[in-house]
Order: C-alpha cells, then sequence, then structure tokens
C-alpha cells in the first residue's frame, strides 16, 4: 500500500511549508519590507536602518516565536492524547496553563510595580507552570490510574479558574485589562535577546521526546499492555508530564495561554499520516503545530494596523471546527 | 518451567491454595472453575501484578517477584479476553510492539527482530491482514493478533485470560488448536482460563482446575475427567 512512503511525501511537503509560511509570515505586517532587508538583517545587520530593526527586534523573534509555540505545544498535546488514551486531552488538561494564568493574574493585580511589568508577568507565569507542573507530577506519583490523574487536573483547572475570576472581580480595570491582555495570548511580546534561552527549553523538551517514543508507541495499547511488554509505565508517566511542563510552561509564559493548537494539531496529523507510529506524529505535530500557528499569526498580522485580534481567537475559529469535525467522525 | 509449591492465591482472604503443581514449557493448561474463584487472581500473581499471600511463584529457577519488569516481559507474555484494536494502528505495527522487550531505548526493530514477526504471520497466515488497520478486523481476526503479538513477545510461557469468550464457535475452536500446536511447536508453557467446558475436553489438554470444596488448584491430565466429573468438582 506504500502508505510509508506516501507519509514520507508528506513530510517532504511539510517541511518544503513552513519556510514558504514562515517568509509570508515575516513579510507581512503594516511596514511592506523588502527581501534585501531579510537577507542584510541576517547577515550585515545594520541597525540604523529601521526596517532592519524591525525584523530583529519584532518580526524575527514573533516568527521563531510561532513556530516554538505551534510546535511546542502540538507536541505536548500528542504526549497528553498517548498518556491518558483520549484524543481530547491537551497540554491545558493537565492544569498546566490555569498555573501560569493563576500567578500572572495575582502578580498583574498585586499593584507592585516588578510584578506587573513584561519581565514580572513572565516569571510569574513561568513559577505558576511549573509549581502546577510539579503538584501534578506529584499527583501522578501517588495515583495508580490514568483517569484519576485526569480529574485531578481537571478539577486543578476549574479551582484556579474560581481563583483567578475572583482575582478579576476585585481588581482595578487597569490590572484588569491587562490580565485579559495576556489571557488571550500573543506572540509579539518576545524579544530577540530572550531567543536563546526559549529555544535552549526547547530544545530539551525536543531531545527528550526520542527517548519516549517507544514507550508512546507502547501506551496506545493501554497501561497494562504496556506494563507486559516491559515499560516502566509509572516512571514514563512522570517523565511525559515533565516534558509538557517544561514545554507548556515556556510557552505560556512568553505568549500567555494559547488555546486548541495542542488539542486540535495532534488530532489532525494523526487523521493525516494515520499511523500510530510516534516518531511521525512527533515530526508531524511539530510541522503542522508550526504551520498552523504562523498561517494564524499572519491573520492577525493582516488586520493589525485597523483592530488588534488576539491569537487565541484565531486559534479556536480554525481550531473548534476541526474539533467538532473530529468529534462526529469518531461517533461515526 | 512453573514451580507452584504451598502458595495462597487471594487478595485479602485466600481464594485456593496449591499443594504443589509444576507447569512445564510444551504443555497447554486450561484453568477451570466458577465464577469469583480465583482465576484471574491466579494468572495475575504468575504475571506478578499481585504476589501470593504465601509462598513463591518460582520459574526457572528464580522467584517471580525478583525478576525486573523487562526481564519478566521475556518470560511471559499476555493475551486479555479482547483486544479492541487502535485507530490508525496497523496490523503489522501492533505485532511489532511484541518486540517491545527486545529493543533498544529508541525501539528500533533489528534484523532478527524482522524475523520473528515475519515467521509468526507464515505461522499463523496473516499475510492478508499486516496492511489492514486494527480496527478494521472481524473479533475472530484481532484475537489472532493479539496472539500473534504474543508470540512475537518470544517469550516461554503465555497467558490467555478467557481468549474465546467473545468468539463464535468455530473461532473459539480454531484458537485453542492454535494453542495446542504452538506449545508443542514452539515449546511453551500456555496456560488458558476458560469457561468453555466442552471446548476444553475437547481440546485434550491438562486442566487445572479449582476444586470448589478443598479450595485447592489441582492438575488433571487430558481425558482424565468426563464433563459431569468436571462439574461436580469445579462447579
Amino acid at each position: 500500500m506504500g502508505s510509508k512512503t506516501n507519509n514520507k511525501l508528506v513530510i517532504v511537503i511539510l517541511v518544503t511549508l513552513l519556510p514558504i509560511i514562515a517568509f509570508i509570515h515575516l513579510s507581512s505586517g503594516t511596514i511592506s519590507i523588502g527581501f534585501s532587508d531579510f537577507y542584510s538583517a541576517l547577515t550585515n545587520f545594520d541597525a540604523q536602518s529601521t526596517n532592519q530593526l524591525i525584523i530583529k527586534e519584532f518580526r524575527f523573534p514573533r516568527l521563531i516565536m510561532g513556530i516554538i509555540a505551534g510546535g511546542g505545544l502540538s507536541i505536548a498535546g500528542l504526549l497528553m492524547q498517548t498518556l491518558f488514551n483520549n484524543p481530547l486531552a491537551g497540554p491545558n488538561i493537565l492544569g498546566i496553563n490555569s498555573g501560569a494564568s493563576l500567578f500572572v493574574a495575582f502578580s498583574l493585580m498585586s499593584g507592585v510595580p516588578f510584578f506587573s511589568s513584561d519581565f514580572g508577568t513572565i516569571i510569574s507565569a513561568l513559577l505558576g507552570a511549573f509549581a502546577f507542573g510539579l503538584l501534578i507530577l506529584a499527583f501522578s506519583m501517588v495515583v495508580k490510574s490514568n483517569v484519576s490523574l485526569l480529574l485531578i487536573g481537571i478539577m486543578l483547572g476549574s479551582f484556579t479558574g474560581a481563583f483567578v475570576s475572583i482575582l478579576q472581580a476585585v481588581s482595578n480595570p487597569e490590572d484588569l485589562k491587562m490580565f485579559i491582555m495576556w489571557a488571550m495570548g500573543s506572540l509579539q511580546q518576545v524579544e530577540f535577546s530572550q531567543l536563546p534561552i526559549i529555544f535552549i527549553f526547547f530544545l530539551i523538551g525536543l531531545i527528550s521526546c526520542l527517548f519516549v517514543v517507544k514507550s508512546l508507541n507502547t501506551l496506545v495499547l493501554g497501561e497494562n499492555q504496556a506494563l507486559m511488554l516491559g515499560i516502566k509505565v509509572k516512571y514514563i508517566r512522570i517523565f511525559l508530564i515533565a516534558i509538557t511542563a517544561i514545554l507548556t510552561g515556556l510557552i505560556t509564559a512568553f505568549c500567555g495561554p494559547i488555546a486548541f493548537v495542542g488539542l486540535a494539531v495532534p488530532n489532525i496529523v494523526k487523521l493525516l499520516f494515520k499511523t500510530q507510529s510516534h516518531r511521525t506524529l512527533l515530526i508531524g505535530s511539530l510541522l503542522v503545530g508550526s504551520i498552523f500557528l504562523l498561517i494564524c499569526d499572519i491573520f492577525v498580522q493582516l488586520v493589525e494596523s485597523t483592530i488588534h485580534i488576539p491569537i487565541n481567537a484565531i486559534t479556536s475559529i480554525i481550531g473548534a471546527p476541526f474539533v467538532i469535525i473530529i468529534v462526529l467522525k469518531r461517533l461515526v | 518451567m512453573i514451580v507452584l509449591d504451598k502458595i495462597e492465591i487471594g487478595h485479602a482472604s485466600v481464594l485456593f491454595t496449591i499443594d504443589n503443581l509444576q507447569l512445564e514449557q510444551g504443555e497447554m493448561y486450561a484453568l477451570i472453575g466458577a465464577n469469583g474463584s480465583g482465576k484471574t487472581t491466579f494468572l495475575q500473581s504468575i504475571t506478578g501484578v499481585y504476589s501470593p499471600l504465601k509462598g513463591q511463584i518460582v520459574i526457572d529457577g528464580s522467584s517471580i517477584s525478583k525478576f525486573n519488569r523487562i526481564d519478566k516481559a521475556k518470560m511471559i507474555s499476555f493475551v486479555g479476553s479482547t483486544f479492541d484494536g487502535v485507530e490508525y494502528l496497523k496490523v503489522k505495527d501492533y505485532l511489532a510492539l511484541g518486540r517491545t522487550p527486545h529493543t533498544n531505548i529508541f525501539g528500533r526493530l533489528n534484523a532478527t527482530d524482522f524475523k520473528v514477526i515475519n515467521d509468526t504471520i507464515k505461522l499463523l497466515d496473516l499475510e492478508s491482514l499486516q496492511e489492514k488497520y486494527t480496527k478494521e478486523l472481524s473479533d475472530g481476526e484481532r484475537q489472532l493478533a493479539a496472539i500473534a503479538r504474543a508470540i512475537i513477545q518470544e517469550t516461554k510461557i503465555i497467558i490467555l485470560d478467557e481468549p474465546t469468550a467473545f468468539l463464535d464457535y468455530a473461532n473459539r475452536q480454531k484458537v485453542m488448536e492454535l494453542m495446542k500446536k504452538i506449545s508443542t511447536e514452539l515449546n511453551k508453557c500456555v496456560i488458558v482460563s476458560s469457561h468453555d467446558l466442552e471446548l476444553c475436553l475437547e481440546s485434550e489438554i491438562d486442566l487445572l482446575v479449582v476444586h470448589k470444596i478443598e479450595r485447592k488448584l489441582r492438575l488433571c491430565k487430558a481425558n482424565a475427567l468426563t464433563k459431569t466429573e468436571l462439574i461436580s468438582i469445579g462447579f
């Protein structure tokens, strides 16, 4: 049937598509910038040139963040869907996103200038994501069943959601606006100087994935069968949650809680490749996730001069119908 | 070889005891007993999910509790009563998962792995199913694939928990005949739990019966018992 070659072809197409989309992403925006400026911004940067400055300080970080956020959230979603054997799981199912939201809500509405600065927001989001990542990790060590763990994650989400609502109700309009802007998600907040650290964490997440491919392939048969095949399910679960926490925490800290990508993309990738080989699914999620989020952000850029549309609105507008289709397909 | 010597099987209370039994490679055993008599608990004690309340289950000279996960997966494979299939999982990829305990950390299959997989596919006549998705198979075909996966795992012991429960008559017979053939030809110790007395008697295999009054596991040689006798001691 040659489906292996088909899948290779799909990957080749995606790999070619990514730089094309990336270039469109770089060149769209309020100010139009020529190809020569891109070239010189990369090879021979001139800080006096406004165009080159825009590229280096705004467009390039935004592009890289788009690729990392799209790819990273999709991979995190895939890990969670396989771990919980549930196509509707996503990186935010474990309450990692809500942890970040809670901490950011606290810091923005604390009234302390340091915490309400951009840097303070990033630190709070990172702390929140990792605190909740650790919390769910601690739960995962004592809770045996994945369904129970999933339930605890959802409960953590509701619990923190309630706190965030209370904070919103009592905060002043200025702080509230800042929080809502953060919660809408955006790729614009990242600075050039922050890229290396983001990239290193992203790479750690990616490389860790190489070591769980075998376990993920086995986990699709269910925990019990995986155990009987010699997989140390307990440790693998901890490892998978740790990777998810790193990727989701990192991305949420810099972009806010981006919805739907982690849920929708792995499902699209499975439909596209029709396989359970996680090597293919991971590569697919990385590529499709990046392309998907960049396309969403191109829409944001197109109307940026007139209105500021949050990227979460676009991901959901495109992502939600996909999820509905997938749910319907499963019922048939 | 599994040695069961002075063992008590159960969770909270003792379900049954085993005085002294040896289960050999090259033999197939049908585990028979009433509902709640402890059949599943017994199988789980062999796979090491639970420990016996008393005594040690000894396989090839060492206690099962001393095995690490991978050694255990190389020693014992398990087939449940149903394999529902997994979306987008092809039969050949499913079969390859049987090699999991033998492959390295990245799960790469080597020439030996492929040989075992292909030999098993030939042995079980699964050539035509290889490229199909596990969700597309019939119940009988899926159970066959699950058995193939267990054979590919290359374990000395294969445990099947009511593998025929959801199959029609022809497929039930086919599974029993196949397992009997595998136990002798591939020199495996096969243990099958079953509620189907006729099928077990017909298959002419040794029976492990949970004696309902004595609460003891008894080994009865093939053809040693009639159906009426079997019912009277087991049910």
